[in-house]
């Protein structure tokens, strides 16, 4: 009965999709495009030459995280044409059919992506996304309160020498990556053994923390209160490096990780023709540039770096680390049945 | 809430007209659809099997409540327990006092007190808790108070006692409203009364003023109680996320968890308490309001 009701709505809203798409066709392009996106990933520059070059006026709602945006498509009927999900959300709209492939026919100027970004492992031959921004997780540090001493692995992190100055990201993905790192193994690990080990040195370590905290840690280390946090790459990490002189940003020599945010067309979405066109023209050069000029995020367009005006940026670690380093760091993937272990041993960390 | 009882007092007197009962359709409506209807799907999800990508598939599983057998999950429910009855009677006791002094100034000038209690209320929570981050934080006054006697370096966050002072200042006006307008309402004469007869101050709040303001309490108690266990951000912001909250239990379960079914049976272990901690205070006000009426039987 209940399937029944859902294929009859489902008819109904597809013929009503069909009829919009019908005169939508008959009265030309679209001139209206919906985007659900990561706060201030795209600059509103970018969106606002977008609308003076194709007169298509942009309607922009954000996200603060993934799995808000992942339920909000989930939900249906979202109406968002562009959606920027970060890798493994990507897989994970994948498995939800919540995607459109992409006609790669209809896209151009791909081939000006970075190299590690051609062909990623969550998306291999980018069949559903066009990377767009990319970041790391790595390390935090205050110089003038770790005694000028350098921090360069993730044993810091765990080391009883800063206890009650250590801050980790609340947040289970990323605490792994430090715990599966530490005791060497790969960020994106799927096994059982591996995870509990994982889970055992973060439980050891919960007594040294300062505390969780993925919304304010920067602030925490710039004023001391914090020595060492585990920290995500980025805009607001980026100002507070360039700020205070005594805080660094550091991959850690275990590889640290990558993340990144791409452009997607959501399924079922109401203005393809006009997705298609804002994915084209976000992956020209002097474009994707803005991405950092305006941004103050690394481009995952390789020809883009030209275009950036403060070419400080391309050797500012938070931004954009050095080639080895991104060599080195592991995607983090969706870690599909594998989740249950993070999920029960990151359950068993908090309560501890 | 006095809608409602005058409702009820209507209902006694008369059978309601059909006229009414058509008026009443919108407001039904609404509650259906956006009070019992969701929380239905709330409760039809908690027994629910979960798919890999956080979805919810037809199954009907009793695992998700059985699962939080765990004592992982029940030390999270105790902890957010203990923090709630301990933020309820915090925020009892000052808000009693509080209302206590409003209701003991002039009239003309409680208005204004009870402004004073609001206005902090005018921003955003969020912009309210981040402030409480800049006064107890090592840069804040209190720490620079300490560093006057040579304590350097002390920040009061992150800690519980952060959390406990954030929630009591989040609950605060919650607590003091209900007891205000149940205090306002007793005689002044009543009071003049005890004391004439020799009651002490002590005496006056125990045997006359927290007797008749009690079914206020009650409500204050309940207002403050329930909301409290939602909590998620003071917990992280103020007490360094170490020790969570059910609220926070029932976000990292529906989102990073992706696991809706098992996050709508925390909500209904939630639900289940909430009711059960209301039911308890009906029974103490009935209990406390026939007392009452058999005392005044006696006494007369």
């Amino acid at each position: 009965m209940k399937k029944l009701i859902v294929a009859s709505v489902g008819v109904v809203a597809a013929l009503a999709l069909s009829s919009c798409s019908g005169t939508g066709g008959d009265a030309g392009p679209s001139t209206e495009l919906n985007v659900y996106a990561w706060a201030d990933e795209i600059p509103q520059t970018v969106f606002d030459a977008f609308t003076e070059e194709t007169g298509i006026a942009v309607n922009v709602d954000n996200f603060d995280s993934n799995e808000t945006m992942i339920s909000k498509l989930a939900a249906g009927n979202s109406g968002y044409d562009i959606v920027e999900p970060s890798q493994y959300a990507v897989q994970q709209l994948v498995g939800q059919e919540l995607l459109e492939p992409l006609d790669k026919s209809k896209i151009e100027g791909i081939d000006n992506l970075a190299p590690k970004f051609a062909d990623p492992s969550y998306d291999p031959g980018l069949e559903y996304s066009v990377p767009w921004v990319w970041g790391t997780t790595g390390l935090l540090y205050n110089a003038a309160c770790t005694g000028g001493e350098e921090i360069t692995s993730w044993t810091s992190l765990f080391d009883p020498k800063w206890k009650g100055k250590i801050n980790m990201l609340d947040n289970m993905l990323a605490a792994y990556i430090a715990g599966l790192q530490v005791n060497g193994y790969g960020a994106d690990s799927t096994d059982e053994a591996e995870i509990a080990k994982a889970t055992e040195s973060l439980i050891e370590q919960k007594p040294l923390l300062s505390g969780y905290n993925s919304t304010n840690y920067g602030e925490l280390v710039a004023s001391g209160d914090v020595c060492i946090s585990e920290a995500w790459g980025g805009t607001s990490t980026a100002k507070i490096v360039e700020q205070n002189p005594d805080v660094h940003y550091v991959l850690p020599e275990e590889g640290g990780s990558l993340w990144v945010d791409g452009l997607s067309i959501a399924k079922g979405a109401p203005h393809q023709d006009a997705a298609y066109e804002f994915i084209n023209f976000l992956l020209r050069p002097e474009i994707a540039a803005m991405a950092t000029n305006d941004g103050g995020l690394a481009s995952a367009n390789a020809a883009a770096q030209e275009h950036v005006t403060d070419q400080g940026l391309l050797s500012n670690a938070a931004v954009y680390a050095s080639d080895e380093q991104v060599a080195n760091a592991d995607f983090i993937v969706d870690p599909g049945k594998a989740m249950r272990f993070y999920q029960d041993g990151w359950t068993r960390v908090k309560a501890s | 809430m006095t809608a409602t009882t005058r409702a009820i007092h209507l209902g006694r007197q008369e059978k309601p007209k059909r006229g009414s009962l058509l008026l009443l359709i919108p407001g039904i409506a609404s509650v259906v659809l956006l009070g019992v209807l969701p929380l239905f799907i709330v409760a039809r999800n908690s027994f629910a099997v979960a798919d890999d990508y956080g979805g919810i598939t037809d199954g009907l599983t009793l695992e998700n409540y059985t699962k939080l057998l765990d004592p992982v999950y029940s030390k999270t429910l105790l902890f957010s327990l203990g923090l709630g009855l301990l933020n309820t009677v915090v925020c009892l006791v000052i808000g009693y006092l509080t209302s206590y002094y409003i209701v003991s100034r002039p009239t003309n000038r409680q208005g204004f007190l009870l402004l004073l209690v609001i206005i902090p209320f005018w921003t955003d929570f969020l912009v309210r808790t981040f402030a409480w981050i800049t006064i107890l934080g090592s840069g804040g006054p209190i720490a620079g108070i300490l560093g006057i006697f040579g304590i350097a370096g002390f920040s009061v966050i992150p800690s519980n006692l952060a959390v406990i002072l954030g929630l009591l200042y989040s609950f605060l006006p919650t607590a003091i409203f209900p007891i205000y307008a149940s205090m306002r309402s007793i005689d002044p004469s009543l009071k003049e009364a005890a004391t004439d007869l020799g009651a002490s101050w002590w005496g006056v709040h125990r045997r006359v003023i927290l007797p008749l303001s009690s079914p206020g309490i009650l409500g204050a108690a309940l207002l403050t109680f329930i909301p409290t266990m939602g909590v998620f951000v003071i917990p992280v912001l103020l007490g360094g996320g170490k020790d969570p909250l059910v609220g926070n239990l029932i976000v990292t379960l529906y989102t990073e968890f992706r696991n809706q079914p098992m996050g709508a049976a925390v909500s209904m272990v939630l639900l289940v308490l909430m009711l059960a901690s209301m039911a308890l205070v009906g029974l103490a006000l009935k209990r406390s309001s026939t007392k009452r009426s058999s005392t005044k039987k006696t006494e007369a």
